[in-house]
């Protein structure tokens, strides 16, 4: 919706209200083009409030036709679990962006989540195996720094945001137009991920997420020191700690951390990994290298990365080993396989501990500890109770206040929108940031549209033989004043050129002419029209001093290029006419000199 | 490992419960609101410095299933601007209203923490007495349901301000030209004051200026600067004033007898104390008879006075944060220094520090003399 010269951003969301929980989905409208940002689960709910309310977007019409493309930012549910029900159930057959470890790891959560929702819960209106299968056939991979062409006006690229394997931040360009899409990210790199980094691409919206805008984080030294204490106090009594993970990245820091302390200490307590990791290691292996930070990318250069001194290699046998250890066991929420079987095993001594590192879905044992629920009902009504330590510790990687300041300083764009806050609540952080950084900040609610006027520049070229003429004037241009040029605007395959009139014509083939315009001046002069011609040309003369006034041979007088002729007409011989004639060019000084002659001549001296 | 990893792993045995900030600006004020919340503000001189209402971690406010919230991070849950920068902040109890005084010390700024958006506006100003330059006012708050606020920077512009009405309540009415350095309101009628020369004093606002002192601490009072606290008031015998000297010397003093120290001793403390503006000595409420110091470097030392008596001189801290050394420094940039220090009113062991470069610290140190 781009009038002249005048474009416009327009911001949905579907997002949710609450911290851990909510979703993200981002409706950006940028120079005509419609690009959805992530297209999230919203966990909290069971029904069809956890996926966004898609006929916002257009009432009537496909969305195919409508989206330009849709771009995912990274694996984690709130921002890619409503994809396959998006693309498969409501319809949607454009492109997918994400970047390859995202496009990796997406279809398997996503299996999981189904999994757990259909065959643990039971649900009716969800998507299929197979609509994930086909969901990702949409999927177009790119890499970091990587500039997509999406159509030959709308461009896109990804920028490293740490957070998670895999996630990126996105640049979308239209034009001279952009918008940066953060998604997640994190600015302070921890033991397996960089942190997130962008240029000074000076966009004029950046749209970041703000549910931790207002928070202050504790240091990743003491959120380590944490893990290690509990870890530490519960092997130190003889018990056991289970800590289920989903696979590479969390898994990755806490098992380095592990290792280094392990190290320092001289503990001889074992540390095992389940084999379900270690087979999806090597897979992941190739993917993990580029994003992970300099630091890690050393040390593999060194050895593979599960070549651990103090952690080896799960066989579900240890289990039942006495004395204190320490399991990475899949899956994360504790909702099947091998990391259920362990719990299962341990939870009735409150000397062990399970540590869960992450969000559970509801419908998972993982969910339900985590709630609180101490007596649970298994697999043939079975209730297990729960005597083991549960500790959540939340290892998620986010930018907080400080984070977020960061990178607004470190892309510069003009304006930056925060989502899901709550507005109200955050007129101090609006105002910093305005105040700080000097952009504009918005904060819409949840359905709101926000709507940015921008003033794009058109790129015009000029021709260098008009430069060059303009140049010739003499005068030369000043860098702060505005010159006024004379040329004609040829408008041709979204190329805008300026030329002289000349060159115009020539290009298009046309006959250049000239139109002149006459105008007779009656005169009282009883002299000859010589004599008044020379009258003529000493008055302007000592009138126009700026102008080239000239007494040609023949007897006509010349103002620049306009020319002066006096006649007598043969009826009269008291009366002279001055013909004055000028071109179209001249009109101003032809009409004024035209006037100046109707008064009249001054009297000749005696 | 470096040492910020040894010390890391020391920091286990030493501290149940440890977290560590960075805030956007250094702050020298650590004001309690209810138990759950602190107010932090600026004090630089060239630039617009923030007031912050912070919300305590989850983790610190619960007491049941500690283990089920993983949220370790601190909410800004107000914020403000202030132009000039501010050295003390008082809340004004049951209401919604924040007193704050700072450089130049003309006026002391009132502000409003709002209700239904997260802003902090000025909104009034209370006018000083003096006026001075380089001097602040130091700020206590009487609380009742009209609230009075207490003021000076000298003994003779010490007044007693109804915010409501701002009539003067109370006015030390006196000549002397002492330097306050605290100022503390002990109950509905009396409050203790401290000059910078250590002279102590306790005053009841129900008669003209009377009050109960001391004089300056007794030999080797060459200069020194000396801040107070009174502990537990009205909660039975025994010393419950402490005074703090910029030399290191820690005295404990009985209400009843202010002129003779119950006893005095020498803290291990590098000296002098590069900035003695910033001492600070503070009454554990939830342990009995145990102080906190800071202001002379990077630690904050926690002593038990339980058994101090006359004959004591010099005396070991029961322990000391070193926190602010190893995790903030890395060797290079100066010695960070405590600006500031506070208990946890509801867990006896839990501790607040901040230092002048912007780091603030939480932490429940361990008691390692006791059985395990």
């Amino acid at each position: 919706m781009c009038g002249a010269g005048f474009g416009h951003f327009r911001w949905l969301a579907g997002g949710g209200a609450g911290q851990d929980v909510g979703r993200s989905c981002i409706l950006v409208s940028i120079a005509g083009k419609n690009v959805m940002l992530d297209c999230g689960m919203h966990m909290g709910f069971n029904d069809d409030r956890r996926f966004p309310d898609f006929s916002y977007i257009t009432q009537n019409g496909r969305l195919t036709d409508f989206l330009d493309c849709v771009i995912i930012s990274h694996f984690h549910l709130d921002h890619c679990g409503a994809l396959p029900y998006f693309s498969e159930m409501v319809g949607y057959d454009g492109p997918i962006y994400m970047t390859h470890p995202t496009q990796a790891i997406c279809p398997i959560l996503l299996e999981d989540y189904r999994k757990i929702a259909v065959d643990k819960k039971g649900e009716a209106n969800f998507f299929t195996s197979q609509m994930i299968k086909d969901c990702m056939k949409k999927v177009v991979a790119v890499h970091l720094h990587q500039t997509v062409q999406v159509d030959d006006e709308l461009e896109i690229k990804a920028y490293y945001a740490g957070h998670v394997l895999g996630a990126a931040m996105f640049q979308i360009k239209v034009g001279s137009e952009s918008v940066v899409y953060t998604g997640d990210y994190n600015m302070t790199p921890d033991r397996h991920l960089g942190a997130a980094w962008i240029d000074k691409c000076r966009p004029n919206l950046l749209i970041t997420e703000s549910t931790y805008a207002t928070t202050i984080r504790d240091s990743k030294r003491c959120r380590e020191r944490d893990f290690l204490k509990k870890v530490h106090e519960t092997v130190e009594r003889g018990g056991k700690v289970l800590i289920p993970v989903f696979a590479l990245g969390r898994a990755q820091e806490l098992c380095i951390l592990l290792e280094t302390f392990w190290e320092r200490m001289n503990l001889k307590v074992p540390i095992y990994f389940s084999t379900g990791l270690t087979e999806k290691a090597n897979h992941y292996y190739k993917l993990f290298i580029p994003w992970t930070n300099q630091k890690i990318r050393k040390t593999f250069v060194q050895r593979n990365m599960f070549e651990f001194k103090h952690i080896k290699a799960f066989d579900r046998a240890f289990a039942d080993n006495p004395g204190p250890m320490v399991v990475f066991a899949t899956p994360g929420m504790l909702h099947a396989g091998q990391s259920l079987q362990i719990f299962r095993k341990w939870a009735g001594n409150e000397k062990n501990m399970v540590i869960m590192p992450g969000y559970c879905v509801q419908g998972t044992v993982g969910h339900k500890i985590l709630s609180g629920q101490r007596k649970l009902e298994m697999e043939g009504r079975q209730v297990l109770e729960v005597k083991m330590q549960v500790e959540y510790m939340s290892f998620s990687a986010h930018a907080d206040a400080k984070g977020i300041m960061q990178l607004v300083g470190q892309a510069e764009p003009e304006s930056v929108l925060l989502v899901h806050g709550e507005a109200k609540k955050m007129e101090f952080l609006k105002q910093k940031i305005e105040q700080e950084l000097r952009v504009s900040c918005y904060m819409p609610a949840n359905g709101e549209t926000v709507t940015l006027p921008t003033s794009p520049s058109i790129p015009v070229g000029i021709s260098l033989g008009l430069l060059k003429r303009e140049m010739a004037q003499g005068l030369l241009p000043e860098a702060k004043k505005p010159r006024l040029l004379h040329g004609t605007l040829i408008m041709k395959d979204s190329n805008f050129r300026l030329v002289s009139s000349e060159q115009a014509l020539k290009e298009l083939g046309l006959a250049e002419h000239q139109l002149r315009f006459t105008c007779r001046v009656h005169l009282h002069d009883t002299r000859k029209e010589q004599e008044t011609a020379l009258r003529v040309y000493s008055h302007l003369k000592s009138i126009l001093k700026d102008h080239c006034v000239q007494h040609l041979p023949d007897g006509s007088v010349t103002v620049e290029s306009i020319l002066i002729q006096a006649a007598a007409p043969s009826e009269d011989p008291g009366t002279k006419v001055l013909l004055v004639s000028w071109t179209y060019q001249d009109e101003e000084l032809g009409s004024f000199l035209t006037s100046l002659l109707k008064k009249g001549l001054p009297q000749a001296p005696s | 490992m470096d040492p910020a990893d040894d010390w890391l792993v020391d920091s286990l045995r030493l501290y149940q419960d440890f977290y560590a900030f960075d805030l956007s600006g250094a702050t020298r004020v650590l004001e309690w609101i209810d138990d759950k919340g602190v107010f932090v503000a600026g004090y630089e001189s060239l630039k617009k410095n923030e007031i912050l209402h912070l919300k305590l971690p989850l983790r610190l406010s619960v007491n049941e299933n500690k283990g089920l919230f993983p949220e370790r991070d601190f909410k800004v849950r107000h914020g403000g601007f202030s132009d000039r920068s501010i050295f003390d902040l008082k809340h004004v109890p049951h209401t919604r209203l924040l007193v704050t005084s700072g450089l130049p010390g003309c006026y002391l700024q009132v502000w409003q923490v709002a209700e239904d958006s997260d802003v902090i506006k000025a909104v009034s100003t209370i006018t000083v007495h003096e006026k001075e330059e380089s001097l602040w006012p130091r700020v206590a708050v009487f609380s009742a349901v009209a609230p009075r606020v207490l003021h000076g920077a000298r003994l003779r512009s010490l007044q007693v301000v109804d915010l409501e009405s701002r009539k003067t309540t109370y006015t030390s009415d006196v000549s002397d030209s002492e330097e306050l350095s605290s100022l503390q309101v002990l109950d509905a009628d009396t409050f203790a004051f401290c000059c910078a020369s250590g002279q102590l004093g306790l005053v009841d606002t129900r008669q003209k200026w009377a009050p109960l002192e001391n004089r300056s601490p007794g030999p080797g009072s060459g200069g020194e600067r000396w801040c107070a606290e009174v502990g537990s008031w009205g909660q039975g015998p025994g010393p419950s004033i402490a005074s703090l000297g910029s030399d290191g010397r820690l005295c404990l003093l009985d209400p009843r007898d202010l002129c003779h120290p119950v006893s005095s001793v020498q803290c291990p403390v590098s000296i002098p104390s590069p900035d003695p503006e910033l001492l600070r000595v503070t009454w554990a409420p939830g342990l009995k008879n145990c102080l906190a110091i800071s202001g002379f470097d990077g630690t904050v030392q926690v002593y038990d006075a339980t058994s101090w008596d006359g004959t004591r001189s010099q005396v070991e801290p029961l322990f000391t944060h070193r926190g602010h050394i190893f995790l903030d420094g890395n060797g290079m940039d100066p010695a960070p220094l405590v600006t500031t220090h506070t208990w946890h009113p509801c867990r006896p062991k839990t501790l607040l520090s901040a230092t002048n470069d912007a780091s603030l610290h939480v932490w429940d140190w361990v008691d390692l003399r006791a059985p395990h």
